[in-house]
């Protein structure tokens, strides 16, 4: 029998069992998560079905209020109530609330998520872990409560593709065109489903935010996790907040993958997925000068300190002031990023550009919170989901990285940065 | 024989050298003040018929109750109002971010002493602050100001509240007018002008002074002021737009009432659910359990709300279980609150630090509360269901009341962390 | 499986990529109450605004590939659900999908095809078990992938909560 992929070894190692592509095991959960959405169903349907039972470890689950942070409407506000009051009925001491951020950013500072580990969590977004390592993951309410109940689920262990790439590229294309460019050239008729392995020399180069970007958008490949090997310096990081050391999970020399894909990417440009879809890429270039409403600047793919710092040192290249006609919101992933910004400036950079700066969280993304757009608005976003009307009825989004948007903002229509 | 505060100005855009009180006057308003409203005001003004603004550069138009856009109505809402702006050559128009509009007006100079600002908002009497008889007026009214450029008045009688001694330490403003609108009912000043005088009022800073004209409202008044001094001029520097000519009250003016209050033995004040005169010293309420705690609004949002709130939260950390929203009145503040690192003393003490804008104050996002919850706030209105929750509770207080409350869950004395 | 998984209703069909805010907008993600959640089913699918006004009970819902993209809510699938749609069966789901839907009990069968063969207002006969769809107005056949195995199992104890509850009392 051949050797294994990452998510061969995970699944075999959390289910006793030899997993491969294609068997269905149970396997043994590290951390089951909700959000303020979803979360509030999961303790319904948990209660629901097993009323008082005490849940099957309080230290494995936890909590992330960032979908509305803080509530917008009556409903959700009751609906962190009854999270919170679900956590202090089971003892359930990881509640990151209002204040904290976007979830997995959240769990990643708080060294809650290590290499190797089974993660689920209501985020279809979950699966940007694997940039550590970790095979994360987005699942419903069933799943979940059925996983607060029992400390397991069932998986069916994906094929994983080996997918290299190759070349050089630099400033302003980033991770986020790379993600687009995987994108553009996929079949997800090919990708759904599949675990993804990302190699090469342009991987490696990547630093913890750049591999979170890349692998956020898995997720809009159909792809069910994508993995990158952390290196020593992200190792150390983790082990630094997990207080103790970690290792990384890698895949045998001979495992068996499904297929193995190469990619070239030298002189890869700035990138843009256009309305509605995130894989209707084209080249910035071909759309430049399409006058925007409004621009976002954050959500889990670039919220990132060094997302900001590109966005804001753009902003001051091309004269710090946003187009009078456009709104720019920026969002810091957490409360770290949020202060970390501060203390470099941005901040300063990003309001006196006339932009509006909100608390950390999902922000403008999950509808719901605010930024909502007006019908015939054009939005242009460092997201990941533009499908129609998903930020307002009749209203279009483009999905680009951090330096797009921020020189998009300054001139009032889709521009590259100078 | 003498004439008061109201009178004066009131006769003097009147063209006529005396009015009295009852009388009717018909004046070109200074600014036209407008928020988010403005759009069906806008309606109301197509519906009279009239096809352009008579004015327009009298018209200022603040976007800020709903800020970023929380639903598509919302976003709709700001759009038609864009396109207004646009078609009628509006100049003084601030979208979304800029602040709350009782902060712009000012910070851009559009309050002046001696000026007549009438606007769409119930608390338009915050700036009397400025020596402006400044007052509210129903949308209609707005309308018809748009459509005319002019506005009928009925003079109104006259209030003159003297306040002596010194302010206790951990007293502010804020509790001074908690105080006064307990004593005097909601209606007590009803359709009166006040005038804020004396020694203590003397020593307020200007912010001190917007708090207390802010809060007219809440006890009927149609206006409120304080006579403008080389503080008001020292803060108007560099801001005015256009010149201005003090106007006071005579020494010899006739007042309906003159109130005279000591604040030597003046605590804290806090105003119970479910009006704003309920009004009881701190003492009176304290170790009531809070969930949220909010500091901001129009009322108390302003750079030495932060201060002193900071000062009381700095090197601390919230209350589990108690979230702290902190909303900067404007673009303007917040630069200033990041620059003096209250800011960060505020993130990291727990706070969410949300963008510029009204918020949560009056129930449309950022923070509405789930039944059964309780909020204090340095907001002006404690209403039923005002922050958006009918089954909620709201309690009023200094924004250095609010972050002791804060840090301990409960409500309490901040004269204990001072 | 048995007859329980035989379905015959009128279908409903839209196309390629219908992410879960189009089948359950985000702006709705606060509501737990399924009753309430049914009233928004396919709200933003261009063309089916008034879906849950016309949508009867066993109706079918036919799709073109990657149905339920996007977010891993569960609502995309109880709206479906409490509007009484006996199935849905697509050319291919999303994954979050198509596991929630298993979780819930909820049929659905991958069909290559389907989507050209089939138009709105068609009769047809799903058989969730054989894998096979007639278009009993058209006279068409198709054969796609039933499920198998372990969903096949869960979805045959009527979600996961049936199963893991036999499992449970297995165990005792």
């Amino acid at each position: 029998m051949s050797g294994k992929t990452v998510i061969e070894k995970i699944l075999s190692d959390h289910s006793g069992e030899d997993a491969r592509a294609g068997d269905r095991v149970w396997a043994d959960l590290d951390l089951a998560v909700v959000r303020d959405f979803g979360g509030p169903n999961v303790v319904l349907e948990y209660e629901k079905q097993l009323a008082d039972k005490p849940v099957w470890d309080p230290q494995k689950i936890a909590m992330t209020f960032d979908y509305q942070a803080p509530a917008k409407v009556v409903q959700v506000a009751n609906n962190q109530r009854i999270c919170r009051e679900f956590a202090a009925k089971h003892g359930i001491p990881h509640v990151f609330d209002v204040n904290a951020g976007i979830g997995q950013h959240v769990l990643l500072e708080h060294g809650m998520v290590l290499p190797g580990s089974v993660i689920i969590g209501t985020d279809s977004h979950m699966n940007l872990l694997g940039a550590v390592g970790s095979f994360s993951t987005g699942m419903g309410t069933t799943d979940v409560a059925a996983g607060w109940a029992t400390g397991r689920l069932w998986f069916r262990v994906p094929e994983t593709i080996k997918i290299t790439f190759q070349g050089e590229y630099g400033y302003p294309a980033s991770a986020k065109d790379l993600a687009l460019f995987l994108l553009s050239q996929i079949d997800t008729s090919k990708t759904i489903y599949k675990a993804m392995e990302f190699y090469g020399q342009p991987i490696q180069a990547l630093t913890l935010a750049g591999r979170l970007t890349l692998d956020s958008m898995v997720t809009e490949m159909e792809g069910k996790i994508g993995f990158i090997v952390p290196d020593e310096q992200i190792l150390g990081w983790i082990g630094e907040r997990a207080g103790k050391p970690v290792e990384a999970v890698v895949s045998d020399a001979d495992a068996s993958y499904w297929e193995e894909w190469e990619f070239n990417i030298d002189g890869l440009e700035p990138l843009i997925a256009c309305p509605d879809r995130p894989d209707n890429v084209r080249p910035v270039g071909e759309v430049a000068g399409t006058p925007v409403d409004e621009v976002f600047i954050g959500s889990c793919t670039n919220g990132r300190l060094e997302d900001l710092q590109v966005a804001a040192d753009v902003l001051e290249r091309m004269g710090g002031k946003v187009a009078p006609h456009v709104r720019l919101i920026v969002t810091p992933a957490t409360t770290e990023v949020a202060m970390e910004a501060v203390e470099a400036g941005l901040y300063e950079t990003f309001i006196k550009a006339g932009a509006m700066v909100t608390n950390q969280g999902c922000s403008l993304c999950t509808i719901g919170h605010h930024g909502v757009l007006a019908e015939g608005d054009i939005l242009v976003s460092t997201g990941n989901r533009n499908f129609r009307g998903k930020l307002g009825k009749g209203s279009l989004a483009y999905l680009t990285g951090p330096a797009v948007a921020a020189a998009t903002a300054v001139k009032g229509e889709i521009s590259l940065p100078e | 024989m003498g004439q008061t505060f109201a009178e004066k100005i009131l006769a003097q855009k009147a063209g006529l050298k005396q009015v009295e009180p009852g009388q009717i006057v018909t004046v070109q308003p200074d600014k036209l003040l407008t928020h988010d409203n403005t759009a069906a005001i806008a309606k109301i003004f197509h519906e009279i018929g009239v096809k352009r603004v008579a004015r327009p550069e009298i018209s200022v138009i603040v976007l800020d109750h709903v800020v970023p856009a929380a639903t598509e109505a919302h976003a709709k809402n700001h759009q038609q109002i864009r396109r207004f702006v646009a078609e009628q050559g509006i100049d003084s128009f601030y979208d979304v971010g800029e602040g709350i509009c009782h902060q712009v007006l000012p910070e851009k100079g559009h309050a002046l002493p001696g000026y007549l600002i009438v606007g769409s908002d119930s608390h338009t009497p915050t700036h009397g602050a400025f020596g402006a008889f400044s007052a509210g007026i129903g949308r209609t009214e707005a309308a018809a100001v748009m459509a005319t450029g002019e506005i009928w008045l009925m003079v109104p009688n006259s209030f003159r509240i003297v306040v002596k001694g010194r302010m206790p330490m951990g007293v502010y403003a804020k509790d001074l007018i908690l105080h006064i609108i307990g004593d005097l009912g909601a209606d007590g000043a009803d359709y009166r002008s006040v005038e804020f005088a004396g020694p203590v009022i003397e020593r307020m800073s200007v912010a001190s002074r917007m708090v207390l004209c802010n809060m007219v409202a809440e006890m009927g008044a149609k206006a409120g002021s304080v006579e403008p001094d080389e503080k008001t001029l020292a803060w108007l520097s560099g801001r005015a737009k256009a010149s201005f000519s003090p106007v006071s009250a005579d020494p010899d003016a006739a007042y309906e009432r003159i109130l005279e209050y000591d604040v030597g033995d003046l605590s804290p004040q806090v105003a119970r659910p479910h009006t704003v005169d309920n009004v009881v010293p701190v003492e009176g309420v304290a170790g009531t359990r809070i969930d949220q705690a909010f500091i901001g609004t129009c009322t108390n949002g302003r750079l030495q709300d932060f201060r002193e709130a900071a000062r009381i939260l700095r090197g601390r950390k919230v209350a589990p279980n108690t979230r702290l929203l902190i909303l900067p009145a404007s673009r303007e503040v917040l630069l200033a609150a990041v620059a003096e690192g209250l800011v960060t003393d505020l993130v990291s003490a727990g706070a969410l630090v949300l963008n510029t804008g009204c918020g949560p104050c009056l129930g449309a996002h950022e923070g509405v509360m789930a039944p059964g919850e309780v909020t204090i706030s340095t907001a002006n209105r404690n209403f039923k269901g005002r922050m958006g929750c009918k089954d909620a509770e709201i309690y009023l207080a200094s924004p250095a009341t609010v972050a002791a409350s804060a840090l301990t869950g409960e409500i309490t004395d901040p004269r204990q962390f001072l | 499986m048995s007859e329980e998984f035989v379905f015959r209703g009128r279908a409903w069909v839209v196309g390629d990529d219908i992410d879960t805010d189009m089948i359950y907008h985000g702006s709705y993600l606060p509501l737990t109450d399924p009753q309430e959640m049914a009233k928004h089913a396919l709200e933003y699918v261009p063309g089916m605004e008034d879906f849950t006004d016309k949508v009867q009970p066993g109706d079918i819902l036919v799709t073109g590939k990657n149905f339920g993209c996007g977010s891993s809510r569960e609502h995309a699938v109880i709206t479906l659900q409490y509007n009484d749609v006996s199935a849905v069966v697509a050319e291919s789901f999303s994954r979050i999908f198509y596991r929630n839907a298993v979780n819930l009990g909820f049929p659905i069968l991958e069909v290559p095809g389907i989507a050209r063969q089939v138009e709105t207002g068609d009769e047809l006969e799903v058989d969730a078990n054989a894998g096979s769809v007639h278009n009993l107005t058209k006279g068409v056949e198709l054969q796609g992938t039933p499920l198998s195995g372990l969903e096949k199992e869960i979805m045959t104890a009527g979600g996961l909560f049936g199963y893991l509850k036999k499992e449970l009392q297995a165990e005792e």
